[in-house]
């Protein structure tokens, strides 16, 4: 039965709805016509009239048309203009806050300008400083998604397609876009259809429709309108589908973006992208964060109004608790540490279009892979061969590393022999250093295994053709199911012609009267037939192509040297012939595949394969990389096994086939019950537009989805998966548009490593995010203890802006490199709705224990520093309007000293420097808790991440060179330090590593506890 | 899809603040609360005890009779006395209640140098009327109790100390101004070294006097400021060692730093004049970012009627 009796036709409809969910329509398309398609299939016809109508276009008129219907190519999908993109970049929630406490900040300025105060320049400072921040991570934020676009752009096509057109008569060779309607255009084997055209003549021309409809097998294409479909005709080739073999000649009825390619690409394009988990969660986040700081500030807005502070005072207030809160820097790292990973991953073949996609992969449940070229190797290879009663197993790894066979039998060679002779398939020349599987071969696909086979195991078959010269031939077709050739032998000497057949098995056995056993011809009685349908059977039952061979000496009375053999006439016998033995053919698995997709299964990842191969075929690769597990079985297998009907299988079986035909009856809510109850899943013979609803239903099941796809017609699916993943070899641009990732191997085991990535990036961003969200805390304490408690400030805005933006950035993005705690591929994959990036554990850790001990920290080396220079804590308290009067030159001290302002005003940034010093000696010790949730830092070891040990110098060195490096005083109001103020936090960041480490202790002994519970994030 | 979540966090909210059939406030049961409120009073309790500890070891190793850094505090601050917003002697002549508060300033400050807050010979000591050198009064803590402190006369700042005219030449347009050394304990101020001071100065030179000079701070000013008469210990313009060092609040609690007066009689009335004043001395520092760092700025502006 012909694949369009199999295939019904959907049209897939997506519409963007108001809140922002995708809702996408599938329907069937009945035969009796819906108006919208006739509509469309009379503007079809209509072009086709203008080109019927005989006006051949000739060169004016082309440029004309060129004119009005644009460039014969895919507009790419319209991007964001650029200002817009950099807007965004400047408009978060977090940036928002940003504008707010600057303009707090310039408006502070102004009126303490118009009074004459004479610190008023800090505001000014201190906005210019904040709107510098939100500018600069814009930038960089900008660029990043710059970069990953320039990535995506160095994938189009360099080199333009050319395109024979035949304009005035003339052959014309030209760059493909500047075809038009109308353009009379050539094909043949091997090029690319430039256009929608609709072919006047062709010689066996076949096309690849699998980018358009999924469908794999080859498609004749010829000048009879078969169907009034469009799709279904046989008389209109694709824009960007391949010719396979044979030539045609047709008119050009549509290009561009009108093609039926174009529309399906423009309709993928029109799809927002779905939202990556992580952009949620961190969207979650930094609204808490927002909200937080508004909060705060705004509460202590009021606390200041209610003690008596003025109004612009308690504005200040409120800017200065918002730039203590917000976490500048986080946005930045949380970039630094995806771009680390996309890197690390292109790395290996995987390249990251989105780089929140990174993470995506990493909290995956679900894969649905393509088969061919992802799961296989996407080349036929012999695999299995029966001779001798004996099925033999052929080496099929990429790389022919495996086992090979017995080869010593007579009838392998005589098996061999038809195989290089019946064989019309040849390597393109020049190509003697390329290793056999590599070479390029001109024939079809199983023609080309046995060729490749037979120059493995037996060396040059093509001088091997020459020795025995080809008398005659009969090319494969379709009513014979065979084909012949007569060939003479090696040997001169020997006048005999040798007739070798291959075909369809059950056709071959019919014209064999003997059988070759080890090199004994047999009569082919019942028994030896009976052993001939088992191994047909059992090979077939792999899901692979089986052919069987025969061959015949002819009597070299009847047929001397020069014997005219006639193909027409057949005027040799085809029958009667010795049969040497069968060959099975299949797509092999790549080797890396069976190990993935165990990875998968440990790590709680469903791999469900979605092909459109035969059931058969699905299954037998399905089984062979482990989609099925060994021991599952079907529902079917079960009913064969018991020799019962499959309606009266009740056990539970754990995997399940379901074809195309299958689903095309069933009720969403029927797929996700199927999909519930099997955990191992094939669908086979489906379409990509199937695709789409399979993706929909794990969806529905809560599953975050990849999809892999590589045609046209996967990119809704790929648009709607939570991830999609594109080929890069095989896929198509649209594939690769729509797609998150590119798989620069195909291969599915770089999936594997980037689910691994992907967690172990999640992980390391919870303890980046960790460490950076503690510091918050000791930032903004000092604020409440100034406000409420009025000693002299003791840490400064500018201050903090460098803790949040140039000391702490690169010991928080060191993280991203640190290892596994555990072996991350044996836990399940997180549940995006449980297993938040910030939970609650995690902020009520790092606020409300690490950042008190910090804020601890840095009060004790305040007040140290404040009472080592004279000012014991108790005249501390109370003592900030008069610290902060600046008329006051003779306040004194705890000794009785007279300060003036300008010596407090040091002795403040002296302050600021010694909380600004405890801080870092407390990140540090902290940078080094959060190396590790559960183990100890001991198990994980202090110098394995050695970036880590360099952050931490590096800080270091940086927190020297503000204290001491001459003149920052006065810019930025760092003070040199004594030494022995970098001492006193040291206890606090003992106590931290101290506190950590029990804290781990707990919930290693004692999992599922109270402290486990509270303290585990 | 983000419609229907949002409708559902409504409904959360109110859930979560009181969750009526677990008997949950804010996602708690109350046995939860009470365990997790237990944990962070304990959390805390110890925190608070190891930072209360660290302050009282820290205050243990700082003296109460002698700061342990001076870093910031010196080199000292000059004071002008009556301290005014913005440095601004502002009044008119005619009007007393336009000066009243710099006449008021001048009181409060002299009266501790006051002879009847000078008669505990416990405290005070008669310290010679002629500038002499430091007089060191021991090690810097109370094992001989507390330390003598110099008297210092509120009449050798003479028609600046208020006895004779208490409104210390406002009223006739002849403004005083007082001028201190910050105190910084233990500090010995050191003289200048001859060749370093102005020219106009160095008749009055004394090795044991840290001299102060008044000057306007434009030179275009240097006729509008008149004659500036200097009074102080010993007839000299400056500060004479004898009264340093300072031993601090708990050891001299009655300390009196010596003052000197600056009379200006002959001022240019109805313009602004800024006149700058300095003290001189070899460990004396001035800082562009500090203008009160060894000298200090005032600005006159006497109306006439």
């Amino acid at each position: 039965s012909s694949p369009q009796d199999q295939y019904e036709m959907y049209s897939v409809e997506m519409e963007k709805q108001g809140n922002g969910a995708m809702d996408v329509k599938i329907k069937k398309k009945k035969t009796n016509k819906a108006a919208k398609k006739k509509e469309k299939l009379e503007s079809m016809k209509k072009e086709m009239d203008v080109v019927s109508g005989g006006s051949r276009t000739g060169v004016a008129l082309a440029g004309e048309i060129l004119l009005r219907d644009g460039p014969n190519e895919l507009k790419p999908p319209k991007g964001t203009p650029e200002y817009v993109k950099f807007a965004r970049q400047l408009a978060g929630g977090l940036q928002c806050l940003m504008w707010v406490a600057a303009a707090i900040c310039l408006i502070a300025f102004g009126i303490q300008c118009g009074q004459g105060d004479l610190t008023s320049a800090d505001n000014l400072y201190l906005a210019i400083a904040l709107i510098a921040v939100v500018v600069v991570t814009g930038c960089f934020g900008y660029y990043q998604e710059f970069k990953s676009t320039n990535i995506i752009a160095s994938f189009k096509n360099l080199v333009p397609q050319q395109a024979t057109v035949i304009r005035d008569g003339d052959k014309f060779q030209i760059n493909a876009n500047q075809l038009v309607v109308g353009d009379l255009v050539e094909i043949k084997g091997g090029d690319r259809v430039p256009a929608d055209i609709r072919i006047i003549t062709a010689q066996g021309c076949k096309v690849d429709n699998s980018s358009l409809t999924g469908e794999s097998e080859p498609q004749t294409r010829a000048p009879e309108c078969t169907h009034e479909s469009p799709l279904e005709t046989r008389n209109i080739a694709f824009f960007s589908t391949m010719c396979l073999e044979g030539t045609a000649t047709g008119i050009i009825v549509n290009t561009g973006d009108r093609t039926i390619i174009g529309r399906i690409a423009s309709l993928a394009s029109g799809v927002e992208n779905e939202k990556t988990p992580i952009a949620i969660e961190i969207e979650h986040f930094v609204d808490i964060i927002a909200g937080l700081a508004i909060f705060f500030g705004g509460t202590f807005f009021v606390v200041a109004m209610v003690i008596g502070y003025p109004f612009l005072k308690a504005m200040v207030f409120f800017m200065a608790i918002v730039v203590a809160y917000v976490p500048e820097g986080l946005l930045a790292t949380v970039t630094v540490c995806l771009s680390l990973t996309a890197k690390r991953l292109a790395r290996k073949n995987c390249v990251v279009k989105n780089l929140e996609a990174v993470e995506t992969l990493g909290s995956t449940s679900v894969i649905c892979s393509d088969k061919t070229g992802t799961l296989t190797q996407n080349r036929m290879t012999v695999s299995h061969l029966w001779f001798d009663n004996q099925i033999h197993t052929a080496d099929t790894t990429e790389d022919q590393s495996g086992q090979s066979f017995d080869q010593s039998s007579e009838t392998w060679r005589a098996l061999c022999k038809i195989v290089s002779l019946c064989n019309r398939a040849f390597f393109k020349s020049g190509q003697d250093n390329v290793p056999v599987p590599k070479r390029i071969v001109i024939g079809d696909a199983s023609e080309t295994a046995l060729l490749k086979f037979s120059e493995i195991t037996l060396g040059n078959v093509m001088e091997y053709r020459e020795r025995c010269k080809k008398a005659c031939e009969i090319p494969f077709n379709s009513t014979n199911k065979f084909q012949l050739s007569i060939h003479e032998l090696e040997d001169p000497r020997d006048p005999r012609y040798l007739l070798v057949m291959k075909g369809a098995p059950e056709r071959i056995l019919e014209r064999c009267a003997t059988i070759m056993i080890k090199g004994q011809e047999l009569p082919l009685d019942e028994q030896w037939k009976e052993a001939f349908q088992t191994a047909y059977m059992d090979l077939g039952g792999l899901g692979e192509r089986v052919l069987g061979f025969c061959h015949l000496y002819l009597d070299p009375g009847q047929f001397p040297r020069g014997f005219a053999f006639d193909t027409e006439d057949m005027n040799f016998p085809t029958s009667g012939l010795c049969f040497a033995g069968l060959i099975s053919m299949i797509d092999p698995p790549r080797a890396t595949v069976p190990d993935a997709v165990m990875k998968c299964r440990t790590a709680g990842i469903r791999v469900i394969m979605v092909t459109g191969d035969h059931p058969i075929t699905a299954k037998a690769i399905a089984a062979s990389v482990g989609i099925i597990s060994e021991g599952s079985e079907t529902v079917e297998d079960i009913a064969a096994r018991m020799r019962i009907p499959v309606e009266q299988v009740n056990k539970e079986a754990r995997a399940c086939v379901v074809n195309g035909g299958q689903l095309k009856d069933m009720e969403t809510e029927e797929l996700v019950e199927i999909l519930k109850m099997h955990p191992e899943m094939v669908f086979a013979r489906t379409s990509p537009q199937q695709k789409l609803i399979i993706v929909e239903s794990c969806q529905k099941l809560g599953a975050i989805v990849a999809v892999t796809g590589d045609g046209v017609n996967d990119s809704p699916a790929l648009k709607k998966a939570d991830i999609g993943v594109a080929m890069g070899i095989a896929g198509s641009d649209a594939a690769k548009n729509a797609a998150d990732m590119i798989l620069l191997d195909d291969n599915f085991a770089s999936i594997v490593t980037g689910v691994e990535q992907g967690r172990l990036i999640f992980d390391n961003l919870k303890k980046s995010i960790a460490y950076t969200l503690t510091k918050n805390i000791p930032e903004l304490t000092p604020y409440l203890i100034y406000i409420t408690v009025s000693v002299p400030l003791p840490l400064g805005c500018i201050t903090i802006l460098f803790i949040e933006l140039c000391t702490d950035i690169f010991p928080s993005v060191s993280l991203a490199y640190e290892k596994a705690e555990s072996d991350i591929m044996h836990l399940k994959p997180r549940n995006p709705r449980r297993d938040r990036l910030v939970n609650e554990a995690l902020a009520v850790y790092s606020y409300f224990q690490i950042g008190a001990i910090q804020s601890f920290a840095g009060f004790t080396d305040y007040f140290t520093a404040m009472a080592q220079e004279g000012w014991f804590p108790l005249l501390c308290v109370g003592l900030r309007a008069q610290w902060e009067n600046d008329h006051l030159q003779d306040l004194q001290d705890s000794y009785g000293q007279e300060w003036t302002f300008g010596q407090r005003l040091y002795q403040e940034y002296t302050c600021y420097t010694v909380f600004f010093i405890s801080i870092e000696m407390c990140q540090i010790s902290d940078v080094l808790i959060r190396k590790t949730r559960r183990l100890s830092v001991f198990q994980q070891g202090f110098f394995r991440n050695k970036i880590l040990v360099i952050a931490i110098v590096f800080q270091l060195c940086l927190g020297c060179f503000l204290c001491y490096c001459p003149g920052m005083p006065n810019i930025f109001n760092f003070m040199p330090i004594r030494f022995q103020w970098w001492l006193v936090p040291l206890p606090y960041g003992i106590l931290i590593f101290v506190y950590d480490e029990i804290r781990k202790l707990g919930v290693r002994r004692h999992p599922g506890s109270w402290w486990d519970k509270e303290l585990y994030y | 899809m983000a419609r229907g979540k949002a409708k559902e966090g409504d409904g959360n909210w109110k859930k979560f603040i009181w969750n009526s059939e677990k008997k949950e406030f804010l996602g708690r049961t109350g046995g939860s609360w009470f365990k997790i409120l237990l944990f962070y009073l304990i959390f805390y309790g110890c925190l608070a005890g190891i930072f209360i500890g660290t302050i009282q070891v820290m205050l243990l190793t700082i003296s109460e009779y002698e700061p342990k850094y001076q870093d910031r505090v010196a080199p000292p601050g000059l004071t002008v006395v009556p301290q005014v917003l913005k440095t601004e002697v502002s009044f008119s002549i005619s009007d007393p209640k336009t000066y009243e508060e710099y006449v008021e300033g001048l009181n409060r400050f002299l009266k501790n140098y006051d002879n009847s807050q000078q008669t505990d010979e416990m405290i005070f000591d008669d310290c010679p009327e002629k500038p002499h050198d430091y007089i060191t009064r021991g090690a810097f803590n109370n094992a001989q109790g507390q330390k003598k402190v110099c008297r210092f006369r509120r009449e050798w700042l003479e028609n600046c100390s208020g006895i004779l005219d208490s409104s210390y030449g406002y009223k006739d347009g002849k403004p005083c101004v007082v001028v201190k050394l910050n105190r910084i304990l233990g500090f010995k101020p050191k003289p200048p070294l001859n060749d370093s001071l102005p020219p106009e100065m160095m008749g009055k030179y004394n090795p044991y006097v840290l001299p102060v000079h008044c000057f306007p701070k434009k030179e275009e000013d240097v006729d509008k400021i008149g004659t500036v008469e200097y009074y102080g210990l010993g007839g000299y313009a400056g500060f004479p060692l004898q009264y340093y060092p300072y031993y601090g609040k708990l050891l001299q609690p009655k300390y009196l730093q010596p003052l000197m007066a600056v009379q200006f009689t002959n001022l240019t009335y109805d313009t602004e004049v800024r006149v700058e004043c300095k003290v001189y001395g070899e460990n004396i520092h001035y800082s562009d970012k500090d203008r009160f760092q060894g000298r200090f700025e005032v600005k006159f502006d006497i109306k006439s009627s």
